[in-house]
């Protein structure tokens, strides 16, 4: 029940779906090894069709509604769940429905459906991106010449400009760089350091570009993705590597945008202590996928990460149940900083970096908190966070706490307390 | 320029502006330290309560995240009878609900345990939660404190030591503004008694008017005390039993005298000669009316007059202890008989005068003539098990009509634990979204709350 539950996309939905999970909202259902369907009267004339094919799950149904799934579906889905639906003979509208869905070819994964148009396609992409790297570069040179000096007055309109230049030079990863180099100015009296950083950051990607034959296969796969270079999944799956493990849940942060809500998940595995990113984005007010066991719970699978020289995003395949897991060992803070350092050598313009803090404690500190390790050494929690649950939790008592560090401070996720974890 | 590493210095010496930035900055990312020198905070001393079972706590964050929020005092106060604690992570939410309500701030401070102080005196927005510490007869906060601080010292003094207070009222008088003169004022009502009554004379000649109202408030509340009589002779000047009539002559004016005992110019509603009638009855104690009045015909006013004098009298001596209350009680019983015929304006009020074993009969007594969700709308929950069977059985008996929905949903706060299971909980409800099916899982969700809190 709960797992439907979980998939409503919203709590009104969760209720709705709820009230209709009783057999007296159906008539005509049914359930054949691939799919669930009934009827459900609405305020329509006609009742509504919902069919449900389990396999993906996947959701159809006659309703108006914009949620996905809407109620109908998870009320269909709580009366099957609930072993209220009997087995049956599927009616036509499903049978062709979940009929065309399984004939809808499933390439294998790292085929290409036509090699060719997909090399010409490559190569027109370069070429694009080459020229934004040159107009790039030219740029950055003139901002070099004139100086930073007044650039804030020229700044949104040049920056928006550029962004939306690397955008059409299929550059979107460098497009993103531009726009938050563009949030800087302004922005405090040390903008134009800040500002100079994240050119010189830019300026990296566009030197390394101008070298990507010499560079070493892992680091040029790094410079195309901060670039913004995708690799599909299957490609990923097929082709890179591939860590089995029992990944522990480090935490989650969703991100959500006007337009794209972003997650990122941070694994880290309980042998051989990789940690791991899986990436999930929704259009906005859609689900993301569901998490594949809470942060502090151990998934068992591979995961294979996308290629670069600091292997960090991967895609995972679950191969038993979550499992619960204990309070993970943590690290000091400097120890902690030594492995974000380590991962900047492999790849200069890493932003995130997951850790594990072992009995730190938190403190104010300037205007805002810090977390103090048992050496009397402290890591700053990002300004925004919000303290409170993480100080009811310590009551001035030692906690591990995993977090996610950027250079403006640590963001706590999860912390565990008698090796109860707790999201935070 | 001296200080950067040599890397950087050779770039710039090339014109590689950029190069030389870059290499700086990634430097200058993996070069940081960890803070130094940051204070910890002490651990905050003392036990954890026992923690209820992860179905109860499952339930306390679907209240927080906004499901069935109003259920969250009962939970606390049913956590708090069994001696459960709650988890820490949840403290946060719950004291800011408490922020803005006060009723439940007893019961978070009793969930937080010895992280209750620890977390006010981190954050200012909490200091509520520090109400329990602030019990000890501290005078610092009387002398130095802020008006929160002063205000619940003199209450809780007031309640341990009732001269006390007095005398540290009386001290600080002169100097207080009026609006505190005021609000400090009220809290007398707290052990009340004729020691208090020289000082609350003096007050009827305030210079604030709020002042004099609050004295004269507390007199009238004052069993014996000289404005009683006042008002007593005034009453008995203008009512007259004559051959089986209540005979009433209005009062004409307002006297200073009058106002000095803090009757008003006028009442909304009435005309100013009923008005002033009006608040003689209100104030006159029920000892020096008779009870037989209430069955008597009147002569020179409305009924209602009368009736809503005596309904404000008797729930002012309701609050009172006994024999007060015992005769507010009686006089309860007696208004709300009358006015099954007439309708009163507070039956609410009186209704809970009466001892809760008899609301029952009452209520369906009274069901002809008042809004019934009116009527028990006021009453203190849980209510007695048997009006809670009564309105259920009623409510189960309804068709769907759109009338019921207000009764519905004061009864599914109300209905005591015990009666959770009645039978409407297990009849089928028929439509998808009426107050049926909401009172049935109000109903049902606080039937499972205590069970996974037992």
């Amino acid at each position: 029940m709960e797992q439907v539950l979980g998939l409503a996309p919203d709590a009104a939905s969760a209720k709705a779906g709820q009230g209709l999970g009783k057999a007296g909202k159906w008539a005509g259902v049914g359930a054949s090894g691939r799919a669930v369907w009934g009827l459900c009267q609405g305020s329509g004339k006609a009742p509504y069709q919902t069919a449900v094919d389990v396999s993906g799950p996947a959701y159809k149904c006659s309703c108006p509604s914009r949620k996905f799934p809407c109620k109908h579906a998870l009320g269909l889905l709580l009366l099957w769940a609930g072993g209220e639906v009997a087995a049956g003979e599927e009616p036509e509208w499903v049978a062709s429905w979940v009929g065309k869905r399984a004939e809808r070819p499933e390439r294998k994964p790292g085929e290409v459906a036509d090699p060719i148009a997909a090399q010409e396609r490559a190569a027109r992409r370069a070429d694009r991106v080459s020229a934004g790297m040159a107009e790039l570069a030219s740029w950055l040179d003139d901002q070099m010449r004139q100086g930073l000096g007044g650039f804030d007055q020229r700044a949104y309109t040049e920056l928006s400009r550029l962004a939306a230049r690397m955008v059409d030079a299929q550059a979107p990863g460098v497009a993103n760089a531009v726009r938050r180099a563009a949030a800087v100015v302004g922005r405090g009296h040390g903008w134009p350091g800040e500002l100079l950083e994240e050119l010189s950051l830019i300026h990296l990607i566009v030197a390394a570009h101008a070298r990507l034959d010499e560079l070493p296969p892992a680091l040029a796969d790094t410079v195309q993705a901060r670039i913004g270079r995708t690799v599909e999944t299957a490609r990923v799956l097929a082709e890179g590597e591939q860590v089995a493990d029992d990944w522990l849940i480090l935490g989650r942060v969703i991100e959500p945008d006007d337009r794209l809500t972003t997650r990122r998940v941070w694994l880290r595995g309980a042998t051989t202590g990789r940690v791991a990113l899986l990436l999930s984005f929704a259009a906005a007010g859609r689900p993301l996928d569901p998490l594949p066991a809470r942060p502090g719970e151990y998934v068992p699978g591979t995961l294979s990460f996308y290629p670069g020289a600091l292997p960090l995003r991967a895609v995972l395949t679950q191969s038993a149940p979550r499992l619960p897991a204990p309070t993970p060992i943590g690290s000091t803070a400097r120890q902690a900083l030594a492995s974000y350092v380590e991962s900047l050598a492999a790849d200069p313009w890493n932003e995130r970096w997951p850790l594990v803090l072992q009995d730190v404690r938190p403190a104010p500190h300037a205007n805002g908190w810090a977390l103090v390790d048992p050496t009397g050494e402290a890591l700053e929690l990002l300004p925004a966070t919000n303290p409170w649950k993480l100080l009811s939790l310590s009551a001035g008592a030692p906690l591990t706490v995993a977090g996610e560090w950027n250079r403006a401070g640590l963001r706590p996720l999860t912390c565990w307390l008698n090796n109860r974890p707790v999201i935070l | 320029m001296g200080a950067l590493p040599e890397e950087v210095r050779e770039r710039l010496g090339e014109g590689g502006l950029l190069d030389a930035a870059a290499l700086a900055t990634v430097y200058r990312r993996a070069g940081r330290r960890p803070l130094r020198g940051v204070e910890v905070l002490g651990v905050a001393g003392g036990e954890d309560r026992p923690l209820p079972g992860a179905a109860a706590v499952r339930r306390l964050a679907a209240m927080l995240g906004g499901f069935q929020t109003t259920a969250l005092g009962e939970w606390l106060r049913a956590a708090e009878t069994r001696g459960w604690g709650v988890p820490p992570e949840y403290l946060p939410e719950l004291a800011d609900h408490a922020r803005h309500r006060a009723e439940y701030r007893p019961l978070v401070i009793a969930a937080a345990g010895r992280r209750a102080s620890w977390l006010a005196d981190l954050n200012p927005e909490w200091r509520f939660l520090h109400a329990v510490v602030a019990e000890g007869n501290n005078t610092e906060l009387w002398t130095h404190g802020d008006g929160v601080q002063r205000r619940s010292w003199l209450r809780d003094r007031r309640r341990a030591e009732p001269a006390d207070a007095l005398e540290a009222l009386r001290e600080v008088w002169p100097t207080e503004s009026a609006a505190t003169r005021a609000d400090f004022l009220t809290l007398l009502v707290d052990g009340l008694s004729l020691d208090d009554e020289d000082f609350l004379e003096a007050a009827l000649d305030d210079r604030s008017r709020e002042v004099r109202r609050a004295a004269a408030r507390l007199l009238t509340q004052l069993p014996g005390s000289r404005l009683q009589q006042r008002m007593t002779e005034r009453l008995h000047t203008h009512l007259l039993v004559t051959q089986g009539v209540l005979a009433i002559d209005l009062p004409r004016t307002l006297t200073p005298a009058m106002e000095r005992d803090g009757i008003e110019a006028r009442v909304e509603g009435l005309g100013q000669r009923a008005g002033l009638l009006r608040q003689l009855i209100a104030a006159t104690p029920l000892a020096e009316m008779d009870l037989e009045w209430l069955r008597l015909p009147a002569e020179g006013v409305a009924v209602g007059v009368l009736q809503s004098g005596w309904t404000e009298a008797v729930i002012r001596e309701g609050s009172q202890s006994a024999p007060s209350r015992e005769q507010a009680t009686a006089w309860a019983r007696e208004l709300l008989r009358s006015s099954a015929n007439t309708g009163t304006r507070s039956p609410a009020e009186l209704l809970r005068l009466l001892p809760p074993d008899e609301w029952a009969a009452a209520v369906a007594a009274l069901r002809k003539t008042v809004d019934i969700t009116e009527l028990v709308g006021g009453l203190p929950v849980p209510w007695p098990e048997t009006l809670a069977t009564d309105l259920l059985d009623q409510l189960a008996k309804a068709g769907t009509g759109r009338d019921w929905a207000r009764l519905a949903s004061v009864t599914a706060r109300a209905v005591p634990p015990e009666v959770l299971d009645h039978p409407i909980t297990r009849e089928s409800t028929g439509e998808e979204d009426t107050w049926r099916r909401r009172l049935v899982e109000t109903l049902t969700f606080r039937r499972e709350m205590y069970e996974e809190l037992s």
